[in-house]
């Protein structure tokens, strides 16, 4: 290999020196107090919704085990997965869509990993204390005080992370019914697994990876400046109006001393969480959370400077042209969202409410009678995704002279939201087949609604070829 | 900052993460299109030996298998990405 493909060693020690723990300043202002008021909303949303109950179920309900999602008063079947792609695809095309308006607004304000970061953030000042004592901690030899601080900590972060994987497994499985059972050690295998598993990743990326993995894991944080155009609203410092930053006395005219309005007080680099300098211009690390721009108006107010020397703007604004808000991407995007949703709300309302699901025996193939005719088994997945319970008629067609035999009484009641089901035998005489196999069409239909209904193809094995 | 190499290759831990996650997005993703159209609990007739396993064992056990094939995938392509003949 040449030498220019392999760097010097000299390289890596600075990818080391430019890694060191970034120790985040406490910030105020209004940008600060609107990601305040996301982080708690979400939080909320995130901890409360799973207690949520509709009818004599829990509201928001990934019932894998059961195969059923409950999201209020629907419920989706593994056979409505297409609806499930359709909202993925809403989710990234919304992505799309803010992030060409307003650039990082999700990551710097809703994404999971920056809502967790800041909840761990205020947990750790509370303990550790600011930045400097922070620092100072970290620097100071191991010791009782140290062991005690850092383990206070580390115990009420491992708390916090436990609750959240609770809660995330609530999702899955009751969350009134789990709670109970964890703290009496009854939990199955695999949920305490998996609350574990949830808990150590909310302790191991809000309290450890933080900003690393914005940097090196998101793949959004990697694409999203191929959807950045020169309107796009950007957090950049002013160099213009900044440059030659220097340090001053307050009350001292700059333009005497021939300096910018930036003061190179560095506040603006404490307070970043992913711990990059803004006035080194747009970085793909810059999350877009606005600490700097909170902290450099306090420095320009208490200078006597106007504020915005880092601000919120776009590139447009920034060389003086006109910032246009309805690019033809912009209407693009909001066109295609538009159609997407209104598909996906035309998908759940014309649902059909009745499902049914034909399973062929795979052990027996066909089985002979003592009267010479052949029959086959069955088994029948009569769905009721509405929400009450009805009663269903099953009958078979496409298929002359065969006779459907179900050891149950007609009609079927099947619950709101469940699975009934039925074995059933298909008795046919052979002679009447012209194929080895041949089609028959299982159909469900609700009693005393004549409209409802739904069927499905199944496969007749007369013989063997 | 001299952008030579990506930073992800710049030490072990960062391998490991380069390898283990992406693997993990899709092995996700991967589990959640076999499960959608195979049900575990009617595999489970089928296949001799599997009568005990219950769906959440089976999503569970799927998802790690399907980890490690993904993992293997990624840990190729990072072996194979890196200069050869050192
Ligand atoms: S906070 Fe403002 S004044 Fe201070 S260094 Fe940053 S840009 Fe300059
Ligand atoms: S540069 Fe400013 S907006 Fe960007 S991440 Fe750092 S503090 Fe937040």
């Amino acid at each position: 290999m040449s030498k220019a493909a392999t760097p010097p060693e000299g390289n890596e020690q600075e990818f080391y020196a430019k890694r060191a723990k970034v120790y985040p300043r406490e910030v105020h202002g209004l940008f600060a107090r609107l990601r305040t008021a996301g982080v708690l909303g979400l939080l909320g949303i995130f901890y409360g919704a799973p207690w949520l109950t509709w009818g004599d179920r829990q509201a928001i309900w990934f019932d894998l085990p059961g195969r059923k999602f409950h999201v209020i008063g629907w419920t989706f079947w593994p056979q409505d997965f297409f609806l499930l792609a359709l909202l993925l695809i809403i989710a990234a095309l919304s992505l799309f869509f803010f992030t060409t308006l307003a650039g990082r607004l999700w990551c710097g304000y809703a994404c999971p990993q920056t809502v967790w970061t800041e909840a761990f953030l205020w947990i750790e000042r509370r303990i550790e204390g600011d930045r400097s004592a922070q620092m100072k901690l970290d620097k100071a030899p191991w010791g009782g005080r140290k062991l005690a601080i850092k383990g206070t900590k580390h115990a009420i972060w491992l708390i916090f992370a436990l609750f959240t994987g609770l809660t995330f497994v609530g999702y899955f499985t009751p969350i009134a019914e789990l709670m109970p059972r964890f703290f009496t050690f009854q939990t199955g295998g695999w949920e305490t697994f998996w609350i574990l598993f949830y808990a150590f990743a909310t302790w191991g990326n809000a309290g450890f990876m933080r900003e690393q993995v914005c940097i090196y894991m998101c793949p959004y944080a990697r694409f999203q400046s191929a959807m950045f155009d020169k309107d796009t609203l950007i957090i950049s410092y002013d160099e213009k109006r900044g440059e030659p930053r220097g340090s001053r006395k307050r009350g001292v005219d700059p333009k005497e001393k021939g300096l910018g309005d930036c003061i190179d007080c560095t506040l603006c680099v404490q307070v970043c969480p992913t711990g990059i300098d803004i006035r080194d211009g747009l970085q793909y690390q810059c999350i877009g959370c606005a600490a700097c721009v909170d902290v450099c108006d306090q420095v320009m107010d208490k200078m006597g400077y106007p504020r915005g020397l880092v601000r919120y703007t776009t590139e447009n604004a920034m060389e003086g042209k006109v910032t246009k808000v309805l690019r033809p991407r912009v209407v693009l995007y909001a066109l295609l969202l538009l159609v997407l949703m209104a598909g996906l709300l035309y998908g759940i309302m014309s649902r059909n409410p009745v499902g049914i699901d034909v399973i062929r025996d795979r052990n027996v193939l066909f089985r002979e009678l003592p009267d010479g005719r052949v029959e086959n088994v069955y088994t029948l997945k009569l769905l009721n995704k509405s929400d009450s319970l009805r009663e269903y008629h099953v009958e078979i067609r496409g298929l002359e002279g065969a006779e459907l035999v179900i050891d149950r009484v007609m009609p079927v009641p099947v619950p709101a939201g469940g699975v009934v089901e039925l074995p059933a035998r298909v008795r046919l005489d052979p002679v009447v087949l012209d194929a080895p196999t041949a089609e028959l069409v299982f159909i469900a239909r609700v009693a005393g609604e004549p409209d409802a209904g739904n069927e499905r193809a199944g496969r007749f094995v007369g013989r063997m070829r | 900052m001299s952008d030579v190499r990506d930073p992800l290759y710049t030490s072990l831990a960062q391998r490991v993460i380069a390898i283990l996650w992406p693997s993990f997005l899709t092995a996700g993703l991967a589990t959640v299109l076999l499960f959608t159209w195979i049900d575990p609990a009617e595999l489970s007739l089928y296949v001799p030996g599997a009568e005990g396993v219950t769906r959440l064992g089976a999503y569970s056990a799927g998802f790690f298998g399907l980890w490690a094939i993904t993992a293997v995938s990624s840990a190729l392509t990072s072996y194979f990405g890196r200069p050869a003949g050192r």
